[in-house]
């Protein structure tokens, strides 16, 4: 455990460092979209004649549409369940920013190695996207209650997924705390174990940000936003500025487990930026090039590819486990 | 082309069809009116779709002042006899306008029935449905004589969907009662469904049970407004019934006033239509495939197919000046003509989109995810399809070869032995086949287009003649294929008046096949209702025949008009 005085200045740091990676995440991801859709998307370098009126950049546009919403009324339903409805979100930001804290970014350690780090992070995540869910069933909407319903069925597919590659991956190297985890040796089985739960990784995070084709809890042809149907202003504000972090948080956390030891020092800073923008580019991928899916298809799939993959990352786990 | 009345097919009705005692009328073309007792019409109705296997095109009522209502039943015998239309025309005082229904023999008149209902107060006798068909349904007093909330069968099967207040908004029910299904209207607004209607469907877990289809939030009573502008004018108004199908409305305008005198209009204006009407099916088709593929949330697929969308609509705006409405249509002809060089920088132009059309194809047709999203949904036997009046692709893709251009071509050049193209039918029976049959025509589209550009490129000549007067009482029916579909116009000159129609009825492709939706809605997952609603490409503008008035932007600073004409090609880098 390092200085207390050092990992509390790393806390107050990680918060904005966090905030800014989501959103040039989120940018990233938009700005690929686009470029594969044979659209502009937000601009880079602003056209000259526009440049005055608005700003030089649109780097910051994920940003500016979360900070438009704050500027906008809230509307709360009579059918609502007040209380819940409004503290979901404020939970869900606060979760994803406390699971923040748990995972290593290069030259920070942050909480990364208190003990059961791993699990602590992995339950955060967890919270943050139970409140996305519970606010919305207390909306009193039917398409928020639809859209909840298709996230939870979504949410335990994906949380299958994700509980079995970082638990692998946690046999493997037999500790459950990310910062050791992060600063593990490669082996030939390692890259292999890598590899499957890498995979698996990859497929939650397909779940949990709602990438296509696994985004029918948000299907807007069918159920309009659907959790956030009900929700405008600064509550949807909070909601959109929790999933930047969270999309931080799967980044950081991605690349922590599966690619050990970018996170550990600074030094490795460029090579987490790499990994980072490759990661992101993927998920654009495979966003860019899929219809979204039925959710009975959607959990079809995930069973389907989840258990032999998972079977097989745990038999690499036990073998390095074991005879390594 | 001349187009004069076919002896053959006179003799085959007076012989075979006309019951006896009736009165008898050829009209222009392959179209033969019979004037029959009112108390016939529903055995005709049986006679003509169970032993001759005839199509009801459409039902609708003709107020004739003084004289009364006069009812009129046009079928297509396209099965027994080549291009036969038949028009069946019972008259009625309006003291007491009382029909024999036949929307038990043909469930396709069902629509047609509760809008004449509605509009004329003529009340039909064994009606199964007297619901309204474009006010609200809690409209107090529904129709003269019918029975308030009956029930609408759905191609034979009840559907009971008529939502109380309280059962409207609940969205998790309290009691175990109320938590069994959960009604989710979609519509009147939804991002789903761009136009206005409502679909109530009621739900259990994401399995739907029961769906009805509620339509007029669009009607402005267009039909009225052309009454009233004569025939010249009325070319423009019709044009304006749809937005994206605004040429097929222009085609089977003009067809319909050309059908109410001995006309003939040169064949180069034949080819220029035949040119607009395939232009206008390409790029409706492109946009329909965009559709469903941001309906399935495939944006990729979204914004390729309308991307190549444009360039199909840059290349009508340079044929006739316009995007939107073309107003090139004129009685006899058209009025622009397509210049040498036009057609071969067209051509050009369309060379290139032709492959990326056909990678489209195979873009669609192989991606696994599409396929798991469109395979299966929305199931519609070629029985139903025929007995529910299914048209155009929805009917194709259903195994069933009906295509009017075929069977009774409006005045363009649809000639098979001089231009090459065929009809594309599917044996999916699902929103696969759907998806497919307009992807194929697509292709078939661009092909009669290439086919036309090279005649107007290599020749010259007239493109209208005048028009000639038109006789009094005379009638017409203009049938075209419309991108959705059999698009027809019902039309009846005045007695008094020969710039003047006496009627003017508009039967779309989009009410025949929104009439069949809930059908397919039922027993299909919550998550493909919009797919099922998108796959018949439904046009509520047409269904309800608005008249769609764009508002003009405002802006601060004040552009005029040429201004934002260059900026815009500017910005796009493109001559026109």
């Amino acid at each position: 455990m390092a200085d207390p005085v050092i990992t509390t200045i790393e806390i107050i740091l990680i918060i904005p460092v966090a905030l800014i990676l989501g959103v040039l995440f989120l940018f990233l991801f938009r700005k690929l979209n686009a470029r594969f859709q044979w659209r502009v998307g937000p601009v880079i370098r602003m056209y000259s004649d526009l440049a005055p009126l608005i700003g030089k950049t649109r780097i910051w546009q994920p940003l500016y549409d979360i900070l438009k919403l704050f500027g906008k009324d809230t509307i709360i339903t009579d059918v609502a369940h007040r209380r819940l409805f409004m503290y979901s979100p404020y939970f869900s930001l606060l979760f994803a920013i406390a699971a923040a804290f748990f995972i290593p970014f290069p030259g920070m350690e942050l909480l990364s190695s208190v003990p059961y780090s791993l699990v602590i992070a992995s339950y955060l995540i967890i919270s943050s996207i139970l409140f996305t869910i519970l606010g919305p069933v207390a909306s009193g909407s039917p398409w928020g209650a639809i859209g909840a319903r298709r996230e939870v069925e979504l949410f335990l597919v994906s949380e299958l997924s994700f509980v079995l590659s970082i638990f692998s991956i946690a046999l493997s190297s037999g500790t459950l705390v990310i910062s050791e985890i992060a600063d593990r040796g490669w082996s030939a089985p390692s890259i292999l174990l890598s590899l499957t739960s890498g995979l698996l990784l990859f497929v939650a995070m397909l779940g949990k940000l709602h990438i296509k084709p696994f985004d029918m809890p948000e299907a807007e042809a069918e159920i309009v936003a659907g959790p956030y149907t009900e929700y405008s202003g600064k509550l949807l504000g909070i909601y959109f500025l929790s999933k930047t972090f969270l999309t931080y948080v799967l980044v950081a956390l991605f690349i922590a487990l599966i690619l050990p030891p970018v996170s550990t020092s600074i030094f490795w800073l460029p090579a987490w930026a790499v990994a980072a923008t490759a990661l992101v580019f993927l998920l654009t991928v495979v966003q860019v090039l899929n219809p979204r899916y039925r959710i009975n298809n959607a959990l079809y799939w995930y069973v389907k590819v989840v258990i032999p993959v998972g079977l097989v990352s745990f038999i690499i786990a036990f073998f390095i486990r074991v005879v390594v | 082309m001349i187009f004069r009345a076919d002896p053959d097919l006179v003799q085959f009705v007076r012989e075979e069809i006309a019951p006896e005692g009736s009165e008898f009328k050829p009209l222009r073309e392959n179209r033969v009116a019979v004037k029959v007792d009112l108390g016939l019409l529903d055995k005709l109705a049986d006679r003509f779709v169970h032993k001759y296997g005839a199509r009801l095109i459409h039902a609708t009522a003709v107020d004739l002042d003084v004289l009364g209502f006069e009812v009129v039943h046009i079928y297509d015998f396209s099965k027994t006899k080549e291009r036969l239309v038949v028009l069946l025309e019972a008259s009625m005082s309006k003291e007491d306008p009382v029909v024999p229904s036949i929307a038990k023999v043909t469930w396709q008149a069902s629509w047609a029935e509760r809008e004449m209902m509605e509009l004329l107060g003529i009340r039909f006798l064994g009606t199964p449905d007297y619901r309204h068909q474009f006010l609200p349904y809690e409209w107090p007093n529904p129709v003269e004589g019918g029975v308030s909330g009956g029930q609408m069968p759905g191609l034979g099967e009840e559907i009971d969907v008529k939502p109380s207040p309280q059962e409207m908004w609940i969205p998790l029910g309290i009691s175990p009662k109320q938590a069994y299904s959960t009604l989710i209207p979609i519509g009147p607004y939804h991002p789903g469904v761009i136009e206005g209607q409502i679909v109530y469907v009621k739900v259990e877990g994401e399995e739907v049970v029961s769906a009805d289809i509620k339509t007029g939030f669009h009607h402005r009573g267009i039909q009225k407004l052309i009454e009233r502008r004569g025939y010249s004018k009325g070319v423009f108004t019709s044009e304006r019934v749809c937005g994206i199908c605004s040429a097929a409305h222009g085609l089977a305008y003009v067809t319909a006033v050309e059908n109410l005198y001995e006309s003939e209009i040169p064949d180069r204006a034949a080819y220029i239509r035949t040119l607009l009407v395939e232009l206008n099916r390409a790029h409706s088709h492109l946009l329909w495939i965009g559709v469903v593929a941001d309906v399935i949330g495939w944006k990729t697929g979204f914004m390729i197919t309308w991307g190549l969308r444009e360039r199909v609509m840059d290349i009508i705006e340079s044929i006739t000046g316009n995007r939107v409405n073309y107003g090139i249509w004129r009685i006899g002809g058209v009025s622009r003509d397509v210049s040498n060089e036009l057609a071969l920088k067209a051509s050009a132009a369309l060379k290139g989109l032709k492959d990326e059309c056909s990678k489209l194809l195979l873009l669609v047709a192989d991606h696994p995810v599409v396929k798991s999203r469109l395979v299966g949904v929305g199931p519609l036997s070629y029985s139903e399809a025929f007995e529910g009046g299914a048209v155009g692709p929805v009917a194709r893709a259903s195994n069933w070869k009906i295509d009017v251009r075929v069977d009774n071509p409006p005045h363009a050049m649809y000639d098979q032995k001089v231009i090459s193209w065929q009809v594309i039918t599917d044996d999916h029976c699902d929103t696969y086949g759907r998806t497919l049959v307009r992807v194929k025509e697509l292709l078939v589209s661009l092909e009669i287009i290439m086919q036309c550009l090279d005649y107007l490129a290599k020749t010259s000549g007239e493109i209208r003649v005048k028009q000639k007067v038109i006789p009094v009482n005379s009638e017409g029916v203009g049938l075209n294929e419309a991108p959705r579909g059999e698009l027809t116009y019902f039309m009846r000159a005045s007695e008094y008046d020969q710039n003047l129609p006496q009627a003017i009825r508009i039967r779309t492709p989009s009410y025949r096949n929104n009439a069949i939706i809930p059908k397919m809605l039922v027993g299909s997952n919550l998550a493909d209702v919009p797919v099922i609603m998108g796959s018949t490409d439904q046009c509520l503008a047409c269904t309800d025949r608005v008249e769609i008035i764009d508002a003009k932007v405002e802006t601060k600073k004040s552009i005029l008009w040429d201004e934002l004409v260059a900026l815009s090609r500017k910005r796009r880098g493109r001559e026109f």
